[in-house]
């Protein structure tokens, strides 16, 4: 509900108001995301307090890059009321053609060069939903489900399906350049990595775009009831092809940074993924049926699977338990908001 | 009134519609329509559900294109208008949905679209926060709306209705419109909001803007005065100053059609007693009370939002009732639900047979049997095929199917035999009541009379029959009593023989101004 408004504005109404925590939750459902991952990480910090240190952390930073790309792409689209599964193939296609072509082709090219054309790259495939979407008039999931076995169809038949464990120089190094390096305490090199800095700039941009532009307005507006907003006079089809490319775009990035942060170029990755990707989101309080959500839930979202996933081990909960966790949390936040929903 | 008259002739021409056709698939809706608006006048548009009203609106707000014809707005002559084309030239449309974007807040529902007007719909440009607050305060404020920053930032699906109706008009005012087209704005509207509406309505003609309303109740356009402008079957039929007709004029004109069509009816009711309903409540309903006794018709009419769609789903246990009793043949029954219904012998046709009754894929054998399936199966589950294709070759005989071919599937018949299986799978299980929610609607001229014939059959062999309708004629011609619906009461019961269609129109339409929320 909240992003619907722009977040200044709400603050100055919840000032107004009488406070209540349920008032809060309902306004703000990412408030719940935000209580189950401090809920998660005081559990772990007691079991296992090695779970505090600056390794630990920077390890679920850097988790969080790859995911949260994607997850910024799927919170628009969710926004304006659609779904998309086909993002984790645009990100296999761009990462790994891209690969190909600096290999094999262009070695010399600069890697600003190679993220952009992979951003780009994606922006076009991305594209290629939205106007399926819109001519066909067909849902967004029949036509992604369509889309994600085409791209990843197209790729392995025709780009490869060879494993490319050394990677073109550039990419290397830029999967290894850091932002902060430090050493702990046994010794160890700790680095946050250079790209770690995409995830807060992309959700600062996604953040912008929603809220502070026409089309973020137009985007909640269609997801709010497309046939009204229509009638107002926005475009559908504007914002069908927008969001669309800009989840291409932010799936492009993801792919390419996901090839240099492994260090290896597989084109069988990523797909499957979807979903985690899609609960994460709204895990963070957006709702599958549209026009509602933030980004701030959204991120808090990813961290909150990346947490599961990466530190229930510290814990010494076996790593098939993660999947319990992470089911047993969406059906809470989800009972949660709807109960809410209900009481008002 | 003279004198409002000879401003009307002297002010100027805002939009012309020069020999509108519209076509919907097979379906003339309009049919060469010439209306000629002028700024600051007052326009009433009148007529009968699917006269081609909501029609008309559309194509001047640019939801549709008109078939042929022309759109002469400002000087400028146009085949058809896109939204953005008809928000610059000042037509602003509350819907009567309202059109409002649940998910968000007042101020954005009411001030966004200046923005994206002003942007000729472009989407990548900012958006101004503080020119859309002031813009919001400045319309709620000329709404008779609470300005502060609490409404402002309310999100829309946490107002009440009455106040949504108000933010839909004041979206409206909130730019500089030319035109306010408002479609059926008073429904939900208290007296004292109804007042509000009109105050704000003679701002705007002082402010030389043109209002166009769209409605049902004439006491309300009396009171705002102005230009008739009556609708029937797609085509004007009237125009000139509402103070010229009297009220039993304009329903006549609206109806149109000729009174002494034929009577189905020819059956008396049993004397025995079936159905006592006493003190029903249920949400849109309030304290309804009727009897009906075996063989006998009653028909409920009212408007769309007089409570007769919800007494009929009261009755047949689909939105049930709250409070109140229902009594069968002596027996106080509760019909919670549907299958409930079903277990005390009454049978409901719905309104929407495609949505709500029929499965279309599937055959008219298979639609036919689909309540009695379970007792046609044996201990197994299996369901005994033979009997049930000789009781629907038997229904289907009986509600006369133009067709023998029980495996042709539903969606391949017309309306007419739509609904007709769907009477007959209710005739299997012979309920003692049968509820029909506008048997008849987009059932062409010979399925209605074959409908008419086999409800009259139904009542002959003792069957007591609820006909909710707003086909005024339909009920005069079938129904031993007709009860009129307002604002969730009966407010009139009519002998259908000796009752006319003025007197039920007016009955309709009368009081709905004077109730009070």
């Amino acid at each position: 509900m909240s992003a619907s408004r722009t977040e200044d504005l709400d603050g100055a109404a919840a000032r107004t108001r009488s406070f209540s925590l349920g008032d809060l939750v309902r306004r703000r459902p990412e408030t719940i995301t935000l209580v189950l991952l401090v809920a998660i990480c005081v559990m772990v910090a007691i079991a296992n307090p090695a779970f505090l240190q600056p390794s630990t952390l920077i390890d679920i930073g850097r988790a969080s890059v790859v995911m949260g790309l994607f997850a910024l792409g799927v919170f628009v689209i969710l926004a304006a009321g659609g779904i998309d599964v086909s993002f984790t193939a645009i990100a296999a296609f761009t990462m790994y053609s891209m690969t190909v072509l600096v290999q094999n082709h262009l070695p010399g090219m600069p890697i600003i060069i190679v993220i952009l054309m992979a951003t780009l790259g994606g922006a076009g495939l991305g594209i290629i939903n939205g106007l399926l979407v819109h001519h066909l008039k067909v849902p967004s999931l029949i036509v992604t489900i369509g889309t994600q076995y085409l791209f990843r169809g197209f790729l392995l038949s025709f780009i490869g399906t060879v494993w490319i464990m050394s990677l073109p120089p550039q990419m290397g190094a830029f999967g290894r350049m850091p932002l902060v390096q430090f050493e702990s305490a046994n010794g160890a090199l700790i680095t946050l990595p250079f790209y770690f800095l995409v995830l807060p700039v992309a959700a600062a941009v996604t953040w912008w775009i929603l809220n502070r532009t026409l089309m973020g307005r137009a985007i909640f507006a269609v997801g709010g009831n497309a046939d009204i907003a229509s009638r107002l006079g926005y475009s559908l089809r504007t914002v069908h092809v927008f969001m669309f490319g800009y989840a291409g775009a932010l799936a492009g990035l993801a792919g390419i940074i996901h090839v240099c942060a492994n260090r290896q170029a597989n084109p069988f990755d990523l797909v499957g993924t979807e979903i985690s990707v899609i609960a994460a989101v709204v895990l963070g309080g957006a709702r599958i049926t549209g026009g509602t959500g933030t980004v701030l839930g959204t991120i808090l979202g990813v961290l909150l699977i990346v947490v599961i996933n990466s530190v229930l081990v510290l814990v010494g909960i076996p790593s098939t338990w993660q999947r319990l966790v992470v089911g047993s949390f969406i059906l809470l936040a989800a009972a949660f908001f709807v109960t809410r929903q209900r009481k008002k | 009134m003279a004198a409002q008259a000879d401003q009307a002739r002297h002010s100027k021409v805002f939009l012309e519609l020069r020999n509108i056709q519209k076509w919907f698939g097979g379906v003339h809706a309009l049919r060469g329509i010439d209306l000629t608006l002028r700024s600051g006048e007052a326009y009433h548009l009148l007529g009968e559900n699917g006269c081609g009203k909501s029609t008309v609106i559309k194509i001047m707000s640019g939801a549709h294109a008109p078939t042929s014809g022309e759109i002469v707005l400002g000087g400028e002559t146009f085949t058809s208008l896109t939204p953005i084309q008809s928000l610059r030239a000042g037509i602003e449309t509350v819907y009567q949905d309202l059109s409002l974007l649940p998910n968000l807040t007042v101020a954005e529902n009411v001030a966004l679209n200046e923005q994206l007007v002003d942007a000729n719909g472009r989407l990548a440009r900012l958006f101004d926060r503080k020119r859309l607050k002031e813009t919001a305060q400045k319309a709620l404020a000329a709404a008779g709306l609470p300005t502060d920053r609490a409404f402002l930032n309310t999100i829309v699906s946490d107002l009440p209705l009455a106040s949504r109706q108000l933010v839909a008009i004041a979206r409206a005012i909130a730019t500089r419109a030319k035109l306010v087209i408002m479609d059926e704005p008073t429904t939900s509207l208290t007296r004292r909001e109804v007042d509000n509406l009109i105050r704000v309505v003679e701002r705007l003609r002082s402010e030389n803007v043109a209002v166009l309303f769209v409605t049902h109740k004439l006491d309300e356009c009396y009171r705002i005065g102005g230009h008739a402008v009556v609708f029937r079957d797609g085509q004007c039929v009237a125009q000139g100053p509402i103070e010229t007709y009297t009220k039993k004029e304009l329903a006549e004109l609206m109806t149109g059609r000729s009174i002494d069509a034929q009577r189905y009816r020819t059956g008396k009711p049993f004397d025995a007693g079936l159905l006592e309903v006493d003190h029903l409540a249920a949400d849109g309903v309030r304290d309804v009370s009727f009897s009906l006794k075996k063989g006998e018709i009653l028909g409920i009419t009212g408007l769309a939002d007089s409570g007769r769609n919800e007494l009929a789903m009261a009755l047949a246990g689909v939105a049930p009732a709250s409070e109140g009793t229902v009594t069968m043949e002596g027996q106080a029954v509760s019909v919670r639900s549907p299958a409930e219904a079903i277990a005390r012998g009454i049978g409901y046709v719905p309104e929407d047979r495609l949505a709500e009754g029929l499965f279309l894929d599937k055959s008219i054998f298979e639609n036919e049997i689909a309540l009695i399936a379970s007792r046609l199966s044996n201990r197994f589950g299996v369901v005994d095929r033979d009997e049930g294709r000789r009781i629907a070759a038997r229904l289907s005989e009986e509600m006369r199917l133009n067709t023998r071919d029980l495996d042709l599937p539903v969606g391949a018949l017309s309306g007419g035999n739509q609904q007709r299986v769907l009477i007959g799978r209710w005739l299997s299980i012979t309920p003692k009541l049968l509820v029909l929610h506008g048997p008849t609607v987009g059932v062409d001229v010979g399925s209605k009379d074959t409908i008419y014939r086999v409800i009259q059959a139904l009542a002959e062999g003792g069957m007591g029959l609820v006909i909710v309708s707003d086909d005024l004629p339909e009920l005069l011609q079938n129904a031993d009593r007709i009860l009129v619906m307002n604002n969730g009461r009966v407010v009139a019961e009519m002998d259908a023989e000796q009752a006319t269609e003025d007197q039920l129109y007016k009955a309709m339409l009368t009081a709905a101004t004077e109730s009070v929320q």
